[in-house]
């Protein structure tokens, strides 16, 4: 690994802070209990290890890292239910203001099928940045996406009333 | 368009946060830019040290394989329920103190599920921490310089005496083989000890930003307020 320069690398690095919004965004739309920490702990991250963080297109390793954080949050949130009363189903924030149809939709995918429709709907990434932030190859992540797109249409017309859905919860920290 | 745009679009036009917002985004930059980083090698004197690292390196190897005979009979029965998971947290509770106004939580651990041997302890570290936290962050609300004094050198003590890192690559399971005898919460070796250790520093500083944000996202319900 080549070393960076200081002032280079402060450069560099404020390329790679502009997208502290969009990361902070996708925290909340994932349902992070604290967003504008978890966007900070990722920029952290990524300030500590710059030379690995691709510098044309930054993007997908900061939305990469913070998924990795994300799902450290749940475990530990899972870990923590053990010290409360059992919890009736608690839906994810990030689903809260969604119409009933379309979050009981989104519900049914798996967690990975719904994670590559959310990060090209949602952060509006290109399927080649989206596949980067999963960790797979672009053309699994097309075939992938495909098949969530058609899901969800199937669902969107299969389920014309809204169920409580309790899967969520837990398919969430699914990994890759 | 056919269906499956249709679909899509109204997932996209249904985007709950649409506008990406960061507060406090320069200070937050000089703040980070301020630790070490950046993408160069580590400083100078790091390397000067190597000779020494090495031979504590090959002491700390001699020692493993003088306790590899205890290691093995530890492996065993590492797998605990509920029953002992409960027992060591109650024990737990007698090596360990909370901030005046604060109760140990009931422990609800599923009757018909396992875990490794330590877990119990490591959630009594893990809520003796957070309500040290939020004491700290409630002492310094109300400007009671004793209490905060106090809470950081409880937190320090904690931090000490009751929090290990697991080696690099361990698995999500790992537990020093002390923490069936004193309460232990382990840390993945992803940055989150030396994250604990800078927020304590900066609320010690008069910056409790991270300490804040600790509380209010691991303390149970009801302790920061």
């Amino acid at each position: 690994m080549t070393p960076i320069p200081a002032t280079v690398a402060e450069q560099r690095f404020r390329d790679v802070f502009s997208h502290l919004g969009a990361v902070t965004a996708y925290a909340h739309r994932r349902g992070s209990a604290d967003a504008d920490a978890l966007a900070a702990e990722t920029m952290a991250i990524a300030w500590r290890r710059l030379a690995d963080v691709p510098s044309d297109d930054p993007l997908p390793w900061l939305y990469g890292t913070a998924r990795n954080l994300l799902l450290a949050e749940a475990r530990r949130a899972a870990r923590r239910t053990v010290l409360r009363e059992p919890d009736p189903f608690t839906p994810p924030p990030e689903l809260h203001d969604l119409d009933p149809q379309l979050e009981h939709a989104l519900r049914a995918l798996r967690p990975l099928d719904r994670e590559a429709l959310l990060l090209v709907a949602w952060e509006d990434l290109t399927p080649a940045q989206a596949a980067r932030v999963l960790g797979i190859g672009a053309t699994a992540f097309r075939v992938r996406l495909l098949r969530a797109r058609r899901r969800l249409r199937a669902q969107l017309e299969a389920a014309p009333h809204v169920h409580q859905a309790a899967q969520l919860a837990h398919v969430d920290v699914e990994g890759t | 368009m056919n269906a499956t745009d249709s679909a899509f679009h109204r997932l996209r036009a249904a985007n709950p946060v649409p506008q990406g917002s960061a507060v406090e985004a320069a200070a937050l930059f000089d703040r980070i830019t301020a630790l070490p980083g950046g993408g160069g090698h580590p400083p100078r004197a790091l390397w000067s040290r190597r000779p020494v690292l090495v031979l504590v390196l090959a002491l700390a190897a001699g020692a493993l394989l003088a306790a590899t005979a205890t290691a093995l009979s530890n492996w065993f029965g590492d797998v605990i329920g509920a029953p002992q998971v409960n027992s060591e947290y109650s024990r737990a509770q007698t090596r360990l103190a909370l901030p005046p106004g604060y109760a140990w939580p009931e422990l609800h651990f599923p009757a018909n599920s396992v875990t490794s041997r330590g877990a119990g302890g490591s959630y009594a570290v893990a809520i003796a921490q957070s309500a040290w936290e939020c004491d700290w962050v409630r002492a310094i609300g109300v400007g009671d310089a004793v209490e905060q004094r106090r809470a950081h050198e409880a937190l320090d003590e904690l931090m000490a005496n009751h929090a290990v890192v697991a080696p690099a690559g361990a698995s999500e399971n790992w537990a020093p083989p002390r923490s069936a005898r004193t309460p232990t919460e382990v840390f993945a070796d992803d940055g989150g000890f030396q994250y604990k250790e800078r927020s304590y520093r900066e609320a010690a500083a008069g910056h409790p930003q991270l300490l804040e944000q600790s509380c209010r996202a691991n303390a149970p319900p009801g302790w920061h307020r």
